[in-house]
């Protein structure tokens, strides 16, 4: 298709401002509500600050007044809000420490849960949703529904606990120098969070491809003599694609919330642990933060899906322009 | 065909190669020392600042205190100070140091370094969550030579001693506290104790390696120096995988393991278990007596008697779990048989309340005067206290009345329950080897009094316990008095004495805990060949 020399520049641009602005509101949205929802919800920090000492009203007040809690709701907030916008996260109400430190200590090992997971998650959400929606009624179909209907009902602490018994027995039975289950380890977290996450690709792929194999178009490749696995790969999978991308968008925040359960279960270290904690304590700052962080992995997650989602899908990219 | 077993054999090994090289970015396994499981990742472990109990597992082996207190006996004894005297009013305290101390950097121990560990949690800017207050109404103190140090205080204030045992006011190095400040310090901890601070990586893992300058070990411990090189202490927040990093061998000792995880492990045989009692208050729920129906002593009373604790503590905690008879646990220092509170008895509390005038209405609720007894109970979140709640929530809705309960989350939540005041019994509870724990909670007006009692008798009997320099012997009757009245007002329900369900792997040997009871004394520990 021939267009004018301007066109596809102009329209990125529109389409990455529109983007970003969306975005911004996205972000600005999540921290409001984030800052709200702790402090009318929350309680008070400084009585977790000080639940062990035997501290007066007037030490809790003084505390109160030292966090700058006494201020007004809006006053903290336009405080924050400037704060934020010059790129200060604050200080741990609990220890001080600067919030961006805090959690760049455990971005780490979260980010490589969640790619693992994310990965494992791409690769058994694919092998499960193809087996059960091109051979609905061959064993191995059956057994790949039956597995994605597990991954997507059961909660990621069980999976999470049967995985550590499963390879606690098999070490002790085959590979006592395995150390699989030993805290801080990868694979069995990658593996259980994977799982979970896999469940509603699978899912998606398998209703398009039950929907696509039935369609008049793939009775007349076939009529064309077009082979089975070309047929699957060229004409019943591309339909289905666009969908398993945004979906899989949507998997970075299942991953992040997930990582929650699975760090704790698998006593790794990370930014889910940091959250609990952090709500736990009180510690607002923290909390924030890690919203903040959360919101925008979300929106450029989901950004960069619907960029590739409308390369896969024509109709998509003319609706954009 | 025939192949095709080997084949798998030859998938499977590369499965597991596979598998091996992913899992072992740890360390070596030969000699990897000792791996001890924390139940809570703590937020900050600065000890004079923070305030979990958590960080003392490692910590109070990287610092000595003044004083320590005999794991069997509670008697205070030397450490780094040799020796110590009270004055007669009980308001001065000098301690004579050990002249032989340096800090693990190098740095001499002296009268002045106690001074700078004082001034260090004392200052406000720091905002210590617990060591400040432990020092109650410290004054000053005063550096008399390099070997002298006095303690003056504003009134008497016999837990001082008991403070100055404990790991939150641990001796650090001046030079580290002045280097790295409130906020870093805790990354960087300095102590003159048998380990040496090695690494903190939040939510990850706290390293001690062994101390081999240690020559002053306190007569408590029962080596010199310590016999292992390195502990490394591990997070096991969920309490469903404890006893499992135990099995699969990832973890040498875990504590707090759930009662029935630990009842299994003891059947089992392959562990070695512990049942460490914590003296302080045991697992309890407090009467608000500010609020109808529980401000009658009759309602209080009944639903005392209506609660079969012995049951309630074997369904929840197993079939080895100490009852509470009482404000203070029983292994407590300052616990007395004779304010032991009455057993289950369903007539009696049926009585009681139809004598109080509540009769059964058409749907079955107990009423008086047109109002139904309705009560609230407010659980904390942690400590098997929501599983508690239940069951007496069932007993107390058998016996006729309407029950709501609702778990706090954190501590923050549970005090604003408190400062709303519309319960009827709420779950709280402290830990502590000085039975003048008991003021705050029990004093009209004390900080933690959430029953709103207030009595001047009690008032008086608390006063004379804990602020004046009374003897011991005198001090247990105060208390044994104490205990007398909170069971005759009914202003508590005891449920369950604290222990800690401990359990180690075969080879580790000499596992042994301070009076406190959570914390373990590290340096006794050994590893069988």
């Amino acid at each position: 298709m021939v267009s004018p020399p301007d066109r596809p520049r102009t329209r990125l641009l529109t389409v990455v401002l529109r983007r970003a602005l969306s975005a911004l509101g996205t972000l600005w949205a999540a921290v409001t509500l984030a800052f709200f929802a702790l402090r009318i919800a929350g309680g008070d920090p400084t009585h977790s600050l000080l639940a062990q000492g035997l501290a007066s009203p007037e030490q809790v007040a003084a505390l109160r007044s030292h966090l700058g809690l006494d201020d007004s709701l809006t006053t903290q907030y336009v405080h924050y809000l400037g704060d934020l916008i010059q790129g200060d996260l604050g200080e741990s109400l609990y220890t001080g420490r600067n919030v961006t430190a805090v959690i760049g200590e455990q971005l780490p090992p979260s980010l490589q849960l969640a790619l693992s997971a994310f990965v494992v998650s791409l690769i058994l959400g694919l092998s499960l949703g193809l087996a059960s929606g091109w051979y609905p009624r061959r064993v191995v179909g059956r057994v790949a529904d039956a597995l994605s209907a597990l991954a997507t009902g059961l909660p990621v602490a069980i999976v999470g606990l049967i995985a550590i018994l499963a390879a606690a027995y098999l070490s002790r039975m085959f590979l006592p120098a395995l150390a699989l289950t030993r805290a801080g380890g990868l694979v069995l977290p990658s593996l259980t969070l994977g799982f979970g996450a896999s469940g509603a690709l699978a899912r998606a792929i398998q209703a398009g491809l039950l929907e696509t194999s039935a369609a008049p178009y793939l009775v007349a490749a076939r009529a064309r003599g077009i082979a089975r696995g070309a047929r699957l790969m060229w004409h019943a999978l591309r339909p289905v694609l666009p969908l398993a991308v945004s979906l899989s968008a949507l998997q970075a925040a299942f991953l992040l919330s997930g990582t929650v359960v699975t760090e704790t279960v698998f006593s790794r270290p990370g930014l889910g642990r940091l959250l609990v904690s952090a709500i736990l304590d009180g510690d607002y700052p923290v909390v924030q933060g890690l919203v903040v962080l959360g919101a925008a992995v979300y929106t450029l997650t989901h950004s960069v899906a619907e960029v590739i989602a409308s390369h896969l899908d024509p109709r998509l990219r003319d609706a954009e322009a | 065909m025939t192949l095709r077993p080997a084949h798998w054999r030859l998938r499977a090994g590369l499965v597991a190669v596979v598998f091996f090289s992913a899992g072992c970015s740890t360390p070596s396994t030969t000699n990897r020392g000792v791996t001890y499981g924390l139940t809570l990742s703590p937020t900050g472990i600065d000890p004079h600042l923070n305030a979990s109990a958590e960080l003392g597992i490692p910590l109070s082996s990287v610092y000595d205190t003044l004083v320590v207190q005999d794991p069997a006996t509670g008697e205070f004894l030397p450490s780094l100070a040799s020796s110590w005297s009270i004055s007669e009013d009980g308001r001065s305290y000098t301690f004579h140091l050990r002249s032989d101390v340096h800090f693990q950097d190098g740095e001499p121990f002296d009268a002045e370094a106690v001074a700078a560990n004082i001034d260090y949690v004392l200052d406000p800017d720091h905002h210590s969550q617990k060591a400040v207050f432990m020092l109650g109404p410290l004054e000053d103190v005063v550096v008399g030579d390099s070997q002298t140090v006095t303690f003056l205080l504003a009134e008497p204030y016999p837990p001082l001693l008991d403070s100055l045992s404990q790991v939150y006011l641990g001796m650090a190095s001046p030079k580290a506290l002045e280097t790295w400040g409130p906020v870093d310090y805790q990354f960087h901890q300095v102590g003159t104790g048998p380990f040496r601070f090695e690494e903190f990586v939040p939510n990850d893992h706290i390293t001690l390696t062994r101390n081999p300058d240690y020559a002053w070990a306190p007569s408590i411990y029962r080596h010199a120096t310590a016999q292992v090189e390195r502990v490394t202490f591990r997070f096991y927040t969920d309490p469903a995988t404890r006893a499992l990093a135990l099995e699969n061998g990832d973890a040498d000792i875990l504590g707090e393991l759930p009662p029935h995880d630990w009842d299994r492990l003891q059947r089992d045989g392959a562990f070695q278990v512990e049942s460490v009692p914590i003296p302080g208050q045991p697992m309890q729920f407090l009467f608000n007596t500010r609020r109808p129906p529980t401000d009658e002593w009759a309602v209080r009373q009944a639903l005392l008697l209506a609660l079969d604790r012995p049951a309630i503590v074997e369904t929840v905690f197993g079939p080895s779990s100490p009852v509470a008879q009482g404000p203070l646990s029983i292994n407590s220092w300052g616990y007395s048989a004779a304010g032991s509170f009455p057993a289950y008895d369903e007539a009696a509390s049926a009585r009681l309340l139809a004598d109080a005038g509540w009769v059964p209405g058409s749907d079955g609720v107990l009423r008086r005067n047109d109002i139904s007894l309705e009560l609230s109970i407010v659980a904390p979140s942690w400590g098997y206290n929501p599983e508690v709640g239940q069951l007496i929530e069932a007993a107390w809705e058998a016996l006729g009345a309407r029950v709501e309960l609702r778990v706090a989350p954190s501590f923050g939540q549970l005090k604003e329950a408190q400062e709303q005041g519309d319960y009827s019994a709420i779950g709280l509870n402290f830990f502590g080897t000085d039975p003048d724990l008991l003021r705050p909670m029990f004093t009209s007006g004390g900080i933690y009094n959430w029953m709103g009692y207030s009595d001047p008798l009690l008032d008086d009997l608390l006063g004379r316990a804990g602020g004046s320099a009374a003897a011991a012997a005198e001090r247990s009757e105060l208390y044994a008095q104490i205990a007398r009245i909170v069971r005759d007002q009914g202003l508590l329900i005891p449920i369950r004495d604290y222990v800690n369900l401990v359990a180690s792997h075969r080879r580790i040997q000499g596992l042994r805990f301070s009076y406190a009871g959570w914390f373990p004394l590290l340096i006794d520990l050994e590893l069988a060949s």
